[in-house]
């Protein structure tokens, strides 16, 4: 299966490659990266650095536009994942791979089963999985269903999965994002002794104390780009962060003084737990009208479920949310909105818009069951149709006409849409999530012109955002919000720098509680 | 009372039931290889009678009730690639395409019939023959359990082994495991080079032979013909068996024998007092009340969990 | 100045292209429909008959003689209320098979009321057909609010509830509905007063048991487009059709929206037994739906749940039944052959690939030709 190896040679190693998605986004840019074997690599970046996509092109799931990727030493083409496993690739992706029905011991067979003539020997996979767990010390019990067993178990299955291949190389996709501390210790040990017996391992992350932890090297993205590689001993969290964070594109934001009047919204002690997902603890902020209220984060760490608590979507376990005197975290969707909330979802594509139907049609959920448009039970489509003709050219939307199916518009087009009709019904309070993410540059500006305008006439905004120069481009505060809570709020964002919030994100430094309370009222 | 009690614990009545549940449990199983390699075979129906009016014919034509039983499960099995093809190549929806097969088998058994025997109604006029009777040496000689089982139809022996089929395919062999994991996870079968899609031709003609075997049973097993729209509906109740039964073998088995045991006791019950109609809704209302059991148990245990099966 | 032409531009482009696009899906339901006639044509051709004398008495024979007009539009009326009733519930995309326990439970609440409770003239007519429609909408109602209250699949609770009714129905037409003293098993007929006018008594030609249950038809056809396309409501079961987490985003209660969606459908289909009961039947009769509510699922299919549409496709379905059953008559060719024509197309219609792959082909050939 590995004869083809060169044993001399780097393990994996890319040439440079670059990637660009059928939508003309270039997720890795001329990347040239060399992992000798037995060592532990570990590749940081943001969120949409590129990371990802990297290690998609070793594992086959994706494959380059140009340059190469090299396995065991020589250029491979690899068709799939299972060309990249019969070289000896193994992958544990962030979203596990696993069968839930099956116990663990079947899992890491499967495809390769023990057994003669078409049957499977159960005993014998048992056994196998025992052999590999005690081996590599990847604690697993080979007959427990993996929907009943703890997520970190369920880790240690996939990696066993790809030892079980006779993997040499091993990629772990964010495998600590869902480790509590001390399964986490015990993945490192773990990892520690595969490099210990020639695993290659590539360690995607954006801990940083994890990754000083367990890598030999690092390697740091951005925006596509490998940055620069670095022995783990003599990098710092500090200066890890400082190669991370920040953005080439300058994008200049007229912005005056935010002037803020009466407080808009009041967010006090909010919990919530997640079945999946992350949950929030003890969340306390205020936003007034007027002002944009920032929140930075790597992804994942709770702004996705603040966001939907704010909107109504999701309910809160404790807490109390006030928006403009009314106390909202008892009501439905529909109640949050008519208490003035307007929400731009993170992924349009998901909830943010009907594809099938027409621009008319998007534009009015939320009014559709009340005058202009509706009279005493009847929706009236000219006035719908008139609706939409206006927004079009008020938010200059490019479309022949309003009654295109929002699935013909262009990412920028379809983000015209959704704030079109969020910002048209002059909320009180506005929770753009992402507002920019996959539109082009002039969609950008203009996003960012009409939140601003929003504000002044106004609005409570709260950005929430991935992308830390546009955080701090359009924000009067900015609060960080790590692990489910917020450990960061700067009330003057003047000065403030990319990798100064960075080190709150990245969960170098964090502010104490008393600074971020400070100045919040009681509610009533 | 004490009649009913009697009826219910006669041998004649058990023999009534394994007679009865035998295309229910034929079809339940096909549907359950269907529905776990992830495409809903609703066509059970269309593939039942398909091959039940296939096996007639051939069998009479032919003389050879072997051959008519094997063109019969043939033709069912089929009908199961046709539908996993439109789904896999055409990307139809499963529950349509099947309501289409439905349809067409409907349609085609009718016009197969009337074009070449000139009769409306079915094959009486043919004379097909039935498959054997199984009757294990001794047997007979076993109080209550000889009499139930004796003289039984040799497919009703092999419907009763279809279970222990299935959960053995499902749980012991390479093939079921990767059927499994296709249908409960493609990805995960996909990442460890699983060909999805042949595992899922191969498990929609597996379900189409055992609906087909379902079928033939029909029309070979105690009758010697074909009657128009024979199957009346027990394709859908064998679907319902399958979900009932939570997509586990031995639960489809115990699901589909429910229904088969309702049916002979309508049956049975027609001779006393009691409308036989209204007994035999007992089953369908049972599961109409399981299956609103069943969700709001799921609803209450986690909203945000995803489920494993879809009910 | 240039802005405005390039969106006028923009604007003639875009309308050719859903011209084009309109265009290309009608011809892709002809050729649908002629690629079904042309298979029935060879499977005749493969069984020894002669296809063209069939396809002459199944195209024409129907409008030969006004009673076999009646006999068509009767159908139709029934086969249309079927279709409407579950494109209703297909636009929420909830698949409901539930036609058939609706149509039943309509017909016998239909009869109940027009044998047992006399009425003043008009009044005789409507009791029994809102009695129907409210019975349909709650056979609707309870796999609609275990879908959205619960989350129960749709599929199976509709398909126990179909042969729950079914049975029902067959007990109460043998038992107690029966008419004591016939050999025939059916029940009482209903009053004089209750009954569907039939057309022949308008138009003076004889037109079978055809009846003004096809205007209601029609009416129900163009409110539930009004209702889809002119009320909130419909527009809620559209966007719950469409993208559910939207509907939900925008401030939808999803769940009301699907229960409506059964609710209504429900009714329509209750009007449908209402139809056999009060316009073609004037009684109860064991399994008197047939496989209509079934054929119903193809109509509205082929309609892409579109109310108008589903009229026309129920027209067209119910001649191709007509002309079946006289093309049987007049050669030796069987009626099911309209049942596997039918089959066919609803098989081509479902494979939804076939169609975008010519549009893309054509496309591609378009950009070629530039």
């Amino acid at each position: 299966m590995n004869e083809s190896w060169h044993t001399a040679g780097p393990a994996v190693a890319a040439r440079a490659v670059t990637k660009t998605y059928g939508n003309g986004v270039r997720a890795v840019r001329g990347v040239d990266l060399e992992v000798p074997p037995g060592e532990i690599r570990a590749v940081v970046g943001e969120n949409g650095a590129g990371k990802s996509t990297l290690m998609k092109l070793f594992y086959g799931l994706e494959q380059p536009s140009s340059g190469e990727i090299l396995i065991g030493g020589r250029p491979r083409v690899l068709r799939g994942p299972s060309s990249a496993i019969a070289l000896g690739v193994g992958m544990v992706h962030q979203n596990l791979m696993l069968v839930p029905s099956f116990t663990v011991a079947q899992n890491v067979v499967l495809g390769v089963e023990p057994g003669r003539r078409g049957l499977v020997d159960p005993r014998a996979a048992v056994e196998t999985t025992a052999r590999l767990a005690e081996e590599s010390g990847l604690a697993v019990d080979p007959r427990a269903r993996v929907d009943e067993v703890s997520v970190g178990m369920r880790q240690r299955t996939e990696i066993l999965k790809a030892l079980h291949r006779q993997a040499k190389v091993l990629i772990l996709d964010e495998p600590t994002a869902v480790l509590t501390p001390q399964e986490t210790e015990d993945l490192f040990a773990a990892v520690r002794r595969l490099r210990d017996g020639g695993m290659t391992v590539l360690f995607i992350s954006h801990k940083l104390r994890e990754v000083r932890e367990i890598s030999d090297t690092v390697s740091v993205m951005r925006a596509g780009a490998l940055v620069g590689t670095v022995a783990t001993a003599d990098a710092t969290e500090h200066s890890l962060a400082a190669m991370m964070v920040g953005r080439d594109l300058i994008l200049d934001v007229d912005r005056t003084p935010a002037q803020t009047s009466e407080v808009t919204l009041s967010v006090r002690d909010l919990a919530y737990t997640a079945p999946v997902g992350q949950s929030l603890h003890g969340l306390d902020f205020d936003v007034a009208a007027g002002e944009i209220v920032g929140v930075a984060g790597i992804e994942g760490n709770g702004q996705s479920e603040l966001a939907e608590i704010l909107a109504g979507l999701r309910r809160p376990t404790a807490g109390t949310i006030r928006v403009g005197g009314t106390d909202t975290a008892g009501l439905d969707v529909a109640g949050h909105r008519r208490a003035g909330i307007g929400y731009v979802p993170e992924d349009r594509l998901h909830n943010g818009a009907a594809l099938d139907e027409s621009i008319a049609d998007n534009l009015v959920v939320d009014r559709h069951d009340r005058p202009p448009l509706a009279r005493r039970g009847i929706l009236h489509p000219k006035a719908v149709r008139a609706h939409a003709e206006r927004l079009i050219s008020d938010y200059a939307i490019r479309t022949p006409d309003p009654s295109v199916p929002v699935r013909a518009l262009s990412g920028g087009n379809l983000q015209k849409v959704v704030v079109a009709r969020e910002l048209s019904a002059g909320p009180r309070l506005l929770i753009a999530s992402q507002i920019t993410r996959g539109v082009d540059i002039g969609a950008m500006r203009f996003m960012y012109e009409r939140l601003v305008a929003a504000r002044d006439a106004g609005a409570a905004v709260l950005l929430i955002s991935a992308d830390l120069t546009e955080l701090l481009a359009l924000s009067d505060r900015l609060l960080v919000l790590r692990d489910g809570r917020l450990v960061a709020r700067f009330d003057d964002t003047t000065g403030l720098t990319e990798k100064r919030v960075g080190l709150y994100m990245l969960g170098v430094e964090q502010h104490d509680r008393e600074h971020l309370t400070t100045g919040l009222g009681e509610i009533s | 009372m004490s009649s009913v009690l009697d009826v219910v614990l006669s041998s004649a009545f058990l023999a009534a039931v394994l007679r009865v549940a035998t295309p229910y449990l034929l079809a339940a199983l096909g549907g359950l290889v269907a529905e776990r390699a992830g495409i809903s075979n609703i066509a059970l129906e269309g593939q039942m009678l398909a091959a039940a009016c296939t096996g007639a014919l051939v069998a009479g034509y032919s003389h050879s009730v072997a051959l008519g039983a094997l063109s019969g499960i043939t033709v069912a099995m089929l009908l199961g690639l046709l539908l996993a093809a439109l789904r896999l190549e055409l990307g139809a929806d499963a529950i349509i395409a099947g309501i289409g097969l439905n349809l067409l088998a409907s349609g085609a058994t009718a016009y197969a019939v009337y074009t070449l025997l000139d009769d409306k109604g079915g094959t009486t006029g043919l004379r097909s023959g039935t498959l054997p009777t199984v009757t294990l040496p001794g047997i007979e000689s076993i109080p209550v359990l000889g009499d139930v089982l004796s003289g039984q139809n040799m497919i009703t022996w092999l419907a009763f082994l279809a279970a222990p089929f299935v959960a053995w395919l499902f749980f012991r062999t390479r093939f079921g495991f990767h059927l499994r994991a296709v249908g409960e996870m493609p990805d995960a079968a996909a990442s460890v080079g699983i060909a999805a899609r042949r595992v899922q031709y191969a498990g929609l003609a597996l379900s189409g032979a055992l609906a087909g075997l379902a079928g033939v049973f029909l029309s070979m097993g105690y009758v010697s013909f074909f009657v128009r729209d024979m199957t009346a509906g027990r394709g859908f109740i064998a679907l319902a068996a399958v979900f009932l039964g939570g997509l586990r073998p031995w639960g489809v088995f115990l699901a589909a024998l429910g229904f088969g045991a309702a049916e002979a006791l309508a049956v049975q019950l027609g001779t006393l007092d009691v409308p036989p109609q209204l007994v035999s809704t007992i089953p369908y209302a049972m599961t109409l009340v399981a299956l609103a059991l069943y969700a709001w148990r799921r609803k209450r245990r986690g909203a945000g969990e995803v489920a494993a099966v879809s009910l | 100045m240039t802005a405005t032409l390039i969106e006028s531009e923009d604007r003639r482009e875009y309308r050719t292209t859903r011209r084009r696009d309109l265009a290309v899906d009608l011809s892709m339901t002809l050729a649908t429909i002629l690629a079904a006639l042309a298979i029935g044509f060879l499977v005749m051709l493969a069984t020894g008959k002669d296809p063209i004398a069939a396809y002459e008495a199944l195209l024409t024979g129907p409008m030969e003689r006004s009673f076999r007009v009646g006999r068509w539009l009767e159908d139709a009326t029934t086969l249309t209320l079927l279709g409407l009733s579950v494109a209703i519930p297909f636009r929420a995309r909830q698949i409901s098979l539930g036609a058939e326990s609706q149509v039943y439970a309509g017909a016998l609440a239909a009869a109940v009321v027009a044998i047992l409770l006399p009425l003043p003239p008009v009044v005789a007519v409507i009791v029994p057909l809102v009695a129907a429609a409210a019975a349909g909408a709650g056979m609707g109602f309870v796999p609609g609010a275990m879908k959205a209250r619960l989350g129960a699949n749709e599929i199976v609770a509709t398909l126990m509830l179909n042969a729950i009714v079914v049975r029902v129905y067959d007990y109460l037409v043998n038992g107690p509905l029966r008419q004591t003293g016939s050999s025939a098993v059916h029940s009482e007929r209903i009053h004089p007063d209750s009954a569907l006018t039939p057309l022949t008594d308008w138009f003076g030609i004889p037109l079978g048991r055809s009846n003004i249950g096809l205007g209601l038809m029609l009416l129900t056809a163009v409110a539930l487009w009004l209702l889809i396309t002119r009320t909130p409501l419909g527009y809620r079961i559209r966007m719950t059709g469409s993208n559910p987490d939207f509907a939900e985003y925008g401030g939808i209660r999803v769940p009301r929206a699907i229960e409506w969606s059964f609710v209504i459908g429900g009714a329509v289909a209750g009007l449908a037994g209402a139809h056999l009961v009060l316009g073609v039947y004037g009684r109860l009769e064991p399994g008197m739906a047939g496989s209509l509510a079934f054929e119903g699922i193809v109509v509205a299919l082929l309609a892409r749940n579109n109310p108008l549409v589903v009229v026309v496709a129920g027209l067209f379905y119910s001649y191709l039944r007509a002309g079946g059953d006289i093309m049987e008559q007049q050669t030796d060719v069987g009626t099911e052959i309209v049942v596997v024509i039918q089959a066919v197309i609803v098989l081509l219609v479902t494979a939804q690939a076939l169609p975008d792959l010519l549009k893309r082909r054509l496309a591609r050939k378009q950009v070629g030709a530039r």
